[in-house]
């Protein structure tokens, strides 16, 4: 990969990450660059619910497949075991690990995905969530690309305690579920969008965040207008 | 959520209600024991703008309520406004009083010393906030954070399904807790597909959609993703929802 590429993604990411940003888009943006820096065919992020499960919080691409094969990750799959054990987890060839998580591998397998690979987002002692790579040819990642990787989800991180200025661990915990909730009032945005304008998950998804970039609205502020009905999209 | 979590606060709030239908009254006073606080109050808001004190249980609870809705500011009012948890854990440090000056100093008279405040909603369903007090400062630990959350969770459906003022139906609700899709990335586009095709508010197209699957005995999440698959309407005009053929 060209260094000229890595370059440009952290300008861009830390040029986000100034007053009024948007966790969600910002998480977004991370799994965007996670796709196209480490080569791999999609990425998503999923967060700690503080209690006992992961959610989704963002995804490279909005389809209906991916979010599907992130959210079935609630507690079982590569993402909770990296969360739990805190290390990366490398599945080379998901045709190896059937018998280790039977249902997450049917259905990666059938989205098309042959690799999968879970890198921990961590501050200090904790364990915040997981940064999922998948790729349709097998394979592990080489370390440069797992550096590079893992270099992401420290972004991601910083990203998501950025949002607020970090105090204390009250603060993390306050920003977490703040970051699930937008989440879900993007997710209602994106029905209320997909409907009246026709299009699906990730026409609407794409359609929001583009007016919100137009307008320079925060994404989750726009995603409630719209589900409020006082802003139509 | 953790499964094992989820049916201990259920347990907890059952052995408040005693068989009788389960009220944010019981969320209440389950919580202070499950959490380890003094103090347990709930704001709900009657419409985007009206709040209404619905329980507390103690003096200081209710003060805690009263402070915030008489001076429109403190841990609830941030937590309503701003999409999440406000986790107070000493409320007499200087930056609170200049957050809430108001609010701050009254509380303290009043007897609370760490406050968590954590709202009750479903993304842009913001339905109230469930207040915690403590007479001592010091932090929730984690597993406390978690049960605190999984309380405000409790409270919440309870508030979704009694909105028309009725207790919620225990079957219903017993029902829906054990869903384990009712999380699922469709069930909220869902709603807002509802909320598009009948013109109404995220609210009562989350209850069309819940009502759905229990009259159909469905899951959530499959009743969610025909939504979402356009394989099921809400509009359509015979009256009743209606599968596409």
């Amino acid at each position: 990969m060209s260094e000229r590429l890595v370059a440009e993604a952290f300008v861009e990411l830390a040029d986000t990450l100034v007053d009024e940003f948007d966790v969600v888009d910002f998480l977004h943006q991370v799994t965007v660059r996670c796709a196209q820096l480490l080569d791999v065919a999609a990425a998503g992020v999923l967060l700690t619910d503080q209690r006992g499960a992961l959610r989704v919080v963002a995804a490279s691409t909005e389809e209906t497949r991916l979010l599907e094969l992130l959210q079935q990750q609630t507690d079982q799959g590569p993402c909770p075991e990296c969360f739990h054990t805190g290390r990366p987890i490398a599945i080379a060839d998901l045709a190896t690990v059937t018998d280790r998580w039977p249902r997450f591998v049917a259905a990666a397998r059938s989205a098309g995905f042959a690799s999968v690979h879970a890198l921990p987002m961590r501050l200090r002692t904790d364990v915040i969530g997981a940064l999922n790579l998948f790729d349709t040819r097998p394979g592990a990642l080489t370390d440069d690309t797992i550096r590079l990787g893992q270099a992401l989800a420290d972004v991601a991180t910083i990203g998501l305690l950025q949002a607020r200025a970090i105090r204390e661990r009250e603060t993390l915990a306050e920003q977490l579920q703040t970051a699930l909730t937008s989440r879900v009032i993007i997710e209602q945005a994106k029905g209320v969008i997909a409907e009246r304008r026709q299009l699906d998950m990730d026409q609407s998804f794409t359609l929001l965040r583009g007016t919100a970039r137009t307008t320079n609205r925060r994404l989750s502020e726009l995603a409630r207008a719209v589900v409020d009905g006082s802003e139509t999209v | 959520m953790n499964e094992t979590r989820r049916g201990r606060i259920w347990t907890q709030i059952g052995r408040r209600s005693l068989g009788t239908p389960v009220t944010v009254a019981h969320v209440c006073a389950a919580a202070v024991p499950g959490v380890g606080v003094d103090g347990a109050g709930v704001t709900v808001m009657v419409s985007t703008t009206v709040r209404d004190t619905v329980h507390a249980t103690d003096r200081v609870a209710g003060e805690l309520e009263e402070w915030q809705l008489t001076f429109g500011q403190g841990p609830c009012v941030d937590a309503f406004a701003e999409d999440g948890p406000v986790l107070i854990i000493d409320l007499d440090a200087p930056i609170h009083l200049a957050r809430w000056p108001v609010f701050t100093p009254a509380a303290l008279r009043s007897g609370a010393r760490a406050v968590f405040a954590l709202p009750l909603q479903v993304g842009a369903i913001r339905l109230g906030v469930l207040d915690l007090y403590r007479a001592r400062p010091g932090p929730l630990s984690d597993d406390q954070l978690a049960d605190a959350l999984a309380f405000a969770d409790a409270a919440g459906m309870l508030l979704l399904e009694g909105a028309g003022g009725e207790p919620p139906d225990s079957a219903e609700l017993a029902w829906q807790r054990d869903d384990p899709t009712s999380h699922h990335a469709e069930v909220h586009q869902a709603t807002g597909m509802i909320l598009a095709q009948l013109g109404i508010s995220a609210e009562a197209a989350f209850a069309r959609l819940r009502a759905y699957a229990y009259a159909n005995d469905r899951r959530l999440g499959n009743v969610a993703a025909d939504v979402v698959g356009r394989r099921l309407r809400f509009d359509d005009n015979r009256g009743e929802e209606g599968e596409r053929s």
